[in-house]
């Protein structure tokens, strides 16, 4: 393991105490998973912002029983994606992350166009992607029948195809 | 005439400042129709004479909602739709789509098929990089460049256009690999526009590079700081114009990326000229890319075998690629079966041009001009 990235969730576990879970590379496309508290998620961000890590893309997932936000996070240095798995609170809403970085401001705005979440703290929380009209819109949100439990959707271990890859993984590593 | 716009780079309200008119300040609107958009954008500018206080960029006029889409349909129909988010560079796009497939079902992929999409992906590349060039020039107000790199576009879109079918957005890849084999007269073609090409580097940099307008107009300009691209996820040429030499071909590299000798080039100051200068190299590099892989070229099938209806696995995966504009990311999210239940694209101009209202404080509207020029944005991309 790079220096850097056992750094990383070194403090991670140190700081808040978070279940860092390496994943399989190869079929995932993501190294690490971490699931986090809303309360948490603005100190996870100030701690990778400090370790360098950039903002890929913040994604909304309309799950039983409750939504989860996905934050992507990578480093420019070097192979290091960390998925992170935030369930909204109760009242719908995050903290804002756009303070700590700047990037998550259009992401965010995006996420609430597309799912109604609430980014407390947000400085400019109005429709981006969607029309002005459309600020009820939340067009990814699911319909009853459509909506899927969270064990429906997570990976159940171990991962299906890993004899198949095996070898493709020898050679990429 | 001076202003005092403070450049604090921690002030987080980047909102158009319209609460709080002063006097002197006026608005304008760039776009959504207005040539240097390069799209259906709209920029809500406060401006200050012509200095600009507030650059706000307003999105989604081209919005077609294809992350809903992607929700009902299985990875073969959503294919096109791939190829129609950045037109200018659409195989990196298709590439994503297909590996993503490939990583989450454990599907083989020919070697023959790895190198053709290289190949195309690279041609494809200096298409955009082509596109790019005459385009951003001609913000700047300088027609001639155009004309030159359109005729040399040309030359590689009949290539493509022969095995591809089409010649901006393909739909050419598949799960499994491609859907047509190249043919002899494709490598002799491409050899001949290598070695085209490369001659034309030399005109490029008698017209372009050296021509002190154009060193005044873009040195300096529209300076994006390492720790700023950090802030806002910029990739692809933007970011390594800063220094920062990330590209997924190196980092987390894909298909046959690894078995080939390329270098990344990067800039030191981040301004208009560096990412000018990197895009010029960048094109060198897909040329050294495509001639190891035309000498490498294996034989055999362009298409595996593959499942008819192609089952996801219940879980969630993602698949990075170097795009011709950054870092394009696709997040997808099963419950088992054909459909996706959720697929989330990450483009990379929408992160690059978020940066838009923090770079535009306190420069000139012509200035703001060559930022965006030089940032290569592709609008339908950022609106999805």
């Amino acid at each position: 393991m790079h220096p850097a990235t056992e750094k990383l969730i070194g403090a991670l576990r140190s700081e808040l105490s978070l279940e860092v879970r390496p994943c399989d590379y190869y079929q995932r496309g993501y190294h690490y998973e971490i699931e986090v508290e809303a309360g948490q998620l603005r100190t996870l961000a100030a701690i990778l912002l400090q370790e360098k890590m950039f903002l890929v893309f913040v994604g909304g997932l309309h799950v039983k029983p409750a939504m989860r936000i996905i934050y992507q996070f990578a480093s420019y240095e070097r192979a290091c994606r960390l998925l992170v798995r935030v369930p909204v609170a109760a009242d719908n809403s995050l903290p804002t992350i756009s303070d700590i970085y700047q990037g998550a401001n259009w992401h965010e705005r995006e996420t609430r166009d597309f799912y109604g979440v609430n980014f407390v703290g947000h400085p400019y929380l109005k429709p981006l992607i969607l029309a002005e009209e459309d600020v009820d819109l939340k067009p990814l949100l699911k319909k009853e029948a459509d909506l899927k439990d969270l064990a429906e959707v997570s990976w159940t271990a171990p991962e299906a195809a890993e004899s198949k890859t095996d070898q493709k993984r020898a050679e990429l590593s | 005439m001076k202003i005092a716009v403070e450049n604090n780079r921690n002030r987080a309200d980047l909102v158009p400042a319209q609460d709080v008119p002063l006097d002197n300040h006026y608005y304008l609107n760039m776009g959504p129709q207005h040539p240097s958009t390069h799209g259906v954008l709209r920029v809500l500018l406060e401006m200050d004479g012509e200095y600009v206080v507030e650059a706000q960029p307003v999105l989604g006029y081209g919005h077609r909602m294809q992350e809903k889409m992607a929700e009902h349909k299985n990875w073969m129909a959503f294919m096109p739709n791939t190829g129609r988010m950045d037109y200018a560079a659409a195989l990196p796009y298709n590439h994503g789509f297909v590996a993503l497939f490939e990583r989450l079902c454990g599907i083989e992929v020919p070697a023959r098929a790895e190198y053709i999409r290289v190949i195309t992906s690279e041609l494809n590349r200096i298409v955009s990089h082509h596109l790019w060039l005459g385009a951003f020039l001609l913000d700047l107000g300088a027609f001639t460049p155009i004309l030159y790199t359109f005729d040399d576009r040309e030359q590689v879109l009949d290539i493509l256009e022969d095995v591809t079918g089409s010649r901006l957005t393909y739909c050419y890849f598949r799960v499994g690999g491609v859907c047509r084999d190249i043919d002899d007269k494709f490598v002799e073609r491409t050899r001949a526009f290598i070695k085209r090409q490369r001659e034309r580097f030399e005109v490029y940099n008698k017209l372009v590079t050296g021509n002190i307008i154009f060193i005044k107009r873009a040195e300096g300009v529209g300076v994006i700081s390492a720790d700023m691209a950090m802030r806002y996820g910029v990739t692809g040429p933007v970011l390594r114009g800063s220094g920062i030499a990330y590209d997924i071909r190196k980092n987390e590299p894909y298909s046959i990326y690894p078995q080939l000798d390329f270098e990344i080039p990067t800039g030191t100051n981040g301004d208009s000229l560096d990412r000018y200068m990197v895009r010029l190299q960048e094109i060198e590099q897909s040329l050294r890319i495509i001639e190891q892989a035309l000498d490498q070229l294996p034989k055999g099938p362009c298409l595996g075998k593959v499942p008819k209806k192609l089952k996801l696995p219940n879980g969630d995966g993602s698949f990075a690629v170097e795009a011709a504009r950054g870092e394009l990311t696709y997040y997808l999210v099963s419950g088992g079966g054909e459909i996706p239940y959720r697929l989330k694209i990450r483009v990379p101009s929408y992160s690059n041009l978020s940066v838009l209202p923090e770079l535009g404080r306190g420069i000139l509207l012509a200035d703001l001009v060559t930022s965006m020029g030089s940032m290569d944005l592709v609008i339908p991309e950022i609106d999805r």
